[in-house]
């Protein structure tokens, strides 16, 4: 199959109300999930990274207006956005949740590299604002937090 | 084909590439810093992702985060534009390994060209005649004084790993020459830490020439004849023309026959450039850009060639859209290079038009000049059916050309063009520096 009629089926897929779709032509086969857990990662996992709400701060045009004590982090790297180590594993953190400065609260894939990003002080979860596996730019808001 | 392109760059060159893109049905993802999140090119590109913050080395120069970019908008192919990374080896060699196309050429022969030595070395076996200098680089004074002496002062110190002027010094005797070794191997050690240096003989007031290239996997290597770069202040390119005035059809073949041997000597593909140092009706091999240069309209106006088209089709593995024998002369064509010389909003921008004008630019009404990136704005190029023609058109269009906001360099642009020297064509590297002492612009 070219990459061509993939990006086709890929987009015509996304439109549809189908959560799964399998295409066999030729010997080859494609098949395309949605609304599932994001991938396991594979790769070891790198050294840690601490994730400030100041990582990354820009423009915010695209964040939310909010209550003045609650702060965004935004993604430091350009990856794919996992809230778990592994697909069958439970999310790192919740909304709600209150997380001690250190502990991991989300894995950016970034060239086969798992790179675990750390609260960098202690803080309450407000809401979560990236998706799942999905990809994530520079600056892109990833949580709203709460200074604790 | 590439269906799907990251353009690792901004401003001029990004909107550039977008538009042969868009023509050849080529998916655009621009890859932006934050400084840059409301450019032209992200307006004009299908997609943009945000790589880093305004610094170009956390953003324009993040290899990591461009890769990444790429694969993750679903793009097949990395195009690096000019500066930036567009010469950078590792870039192409990590984007490959992520299964990305590079539309440049291969690693390995970037990297040769990018040691000036060995570059030198590979058009000299080629028997393309280099500047008289020292047999590969000069570890110390001693040596130094000894190449010297065989070359005959003065002689210029140049950086193995060289470009922009950086760790050059001419020296004029042998008493100097010590302390200026010293000097320049430091800055070469800071700026591309390579300290290694050698000697050239210095020629004074010379012609900067080259010759456009575009090459393909098939074997197929064409010129586009020659740009004359020699309008340059502080190293820095204005104004370039083609055909020059100081070229004759026999010095121009002769050119031209070298530099195609070389690149398909070293099995080079895609767009590139030879460049030439001319004097006193003969030529000698300087370096090659190994990528699209800022000036590649000026070629682009005289052949009708779509340069960029040419090196998406080239990375595709396509074969080019001419032959050698295809390419038409005869038309001239000269560009000036628009520089800001001050950042901020631009509040009033329009570019001058009509017959045999293109403006090739980022700017627009409320465009942000960024204090963080290159102070090119805009190229204007014309043609017209010969040199005087041209410039005649190149003063008209400078003349309507309105920004505001920003100071930019167009009135002494307009004074370059009008300057009697310029206009006899008759002149050396050393022209803008004589026509400042007569006066500031």
């Amino acid at each position: 199959m070219e990459l061509k009629e993939l990006y086709a089926l890929i987009e015509r897929f996304e439109k549809t109300g189908l959560s799964e779709l399998t295409f066999k032509r030729n010997g080859e086969e494609v098949t395309l999930k949605k609304g599932i857990p994001a991938p396991a990662p594979v790769a070891a996992v790198t050294p840690s990274h601490a994730l400030s709400a100041s990582a990354g701060r820009g423009p915010s045009a695209d964040a939310p207006a909010r209550a003045s004590d609650v702060e965004v982090i935004r993604a430091p790297i350009v990856g794919t956005f996992y809230r778990a180590p592994a697909p069958d594993a439970a999310p790192f953190i919740e909304k709600g949740d209150k997380v001690k400065k250190g502990q991991t609260i989300c894995i950016l894939e970034a060239m086969k590299l798992m790179n675990e990003f750390q609260a960098e002080f202690d803080l309450e979860i407000i809401g979560i604002l990236a998706d799942n596996g999905k990809m994530v730019e520079f600056g892109t808001p990833l949580f709203e937090v709460r200074r604790a | 084909m590439i269906q799907s392109l990251l353009i690792a760059n901004r401003g001029e060159i990004a909107v550039r590439i977008i538009r042969t893109c868009r023509e050849m049905g080529i998916r655009t993802v621009v890859a932006h810093s934050q400084a840059d999140s409301d450019s032209l090119a992200v307006r004009m590109a299908d997609q943009a992702v945000c790589v880093g913050p305004p610094p170009a080395r956390d953003s324009y120069l993040n290899v990591r985060n461009l890769v990444t970019g790429a694969v993750l908008s679903r793009c097949d192919a990395i195009h690096p534009g000019v500066g930036f990374l567009a010469e950078n080896a590792g870039f192409a060699r990590e984007a490959q390994e992520a299964g990305l196309i590079f539309v440049g050429p291969d690693p390995e022969v970037t990297e040769l060209l990018g040691d000036k030595i060995r570059a030198k070395r590979s058009a000299q076996e080629m028997g393309i005649p280099v500047i008289p200098g020292s047999a590969g680089s000069v570890d110390d004074a001693a040596q130094a004084v000894k190449a010297a002496e065989e070359i005959g002062y003065p002689v210029i110190v140049k950086a193995a790993a060289g470009g922009g002027g950086k760790g050059m010094r001419v020296v004029r005797g042998a008493s100097e020459l010590a302390d200026v070794l010293r000097v320049a191997s430091h800055e070469a050690e800071k700026a591309f830490s390579d300290g290694t240096l050698y000697l050239e003989k210095y020629f004074e007031n010379p012609r900067h020439v080259e010759i456009q290239i575009v090459a393909d996997r098939r074997g197929h290597v064409v010129h586009l004849g020659e740009r004359d770069c020699t309008v340059q202040e502080n190293h820095q390119k204005l104004v370039e023309e083609s055909p020059s005035p100081a070229v004759s059809a026999e010095l121009r073949a002769k050119m031209c026959e070298d530099a195609v041997r070389l690149l398909h000597g070293l099995g080079y593909t895609g767009a590139g450039t030879v460049e030439f140092l001319v004097k006193n009706g003969k030529h000698w091999f300087m370096e090659v850009n190994a990528r699209v240069q800022v000036e590649h309209p000026v070629s682009e106006m005289v052949t009708g060639v779509d340069i960029i088209r040419q090196q998406i089709l080239a990375a595709s593995g396509e074969a080019l859209e001419v032959t050698q024998e295809e390419v038409r002369f005869g038309a001239y064509a000269v560009e000036c290079r628009i520089n800001a010389r001050s950042a901020g909003r631009v509040t009033r921008f329009i570019p001058p038009g009509g017959f045999g004008v293109r403006v090739d630019t980022y700017l627009h009404d409320g465009a942000v000049v960024s204090p963080y990136y290159d102070h090119l704005v805009a190229k204007l190029i014309v043609s017209g059916k010969n040199r005087m023609e041209g410039l005649t058109r190149m003063a008209r269009a400078l003349s309507e050309f309105v920004i505001e906001g920003i100071a930019t360099n167009v009135p002494q642009q307009a004074r370059i063009v009008a300057h009697p020297v310029f206009r006899r064509g008759i002149y050396g590297t050393g022209f803008i520096a004589d026509m400042l002492k007569e006066g500031p612009t």
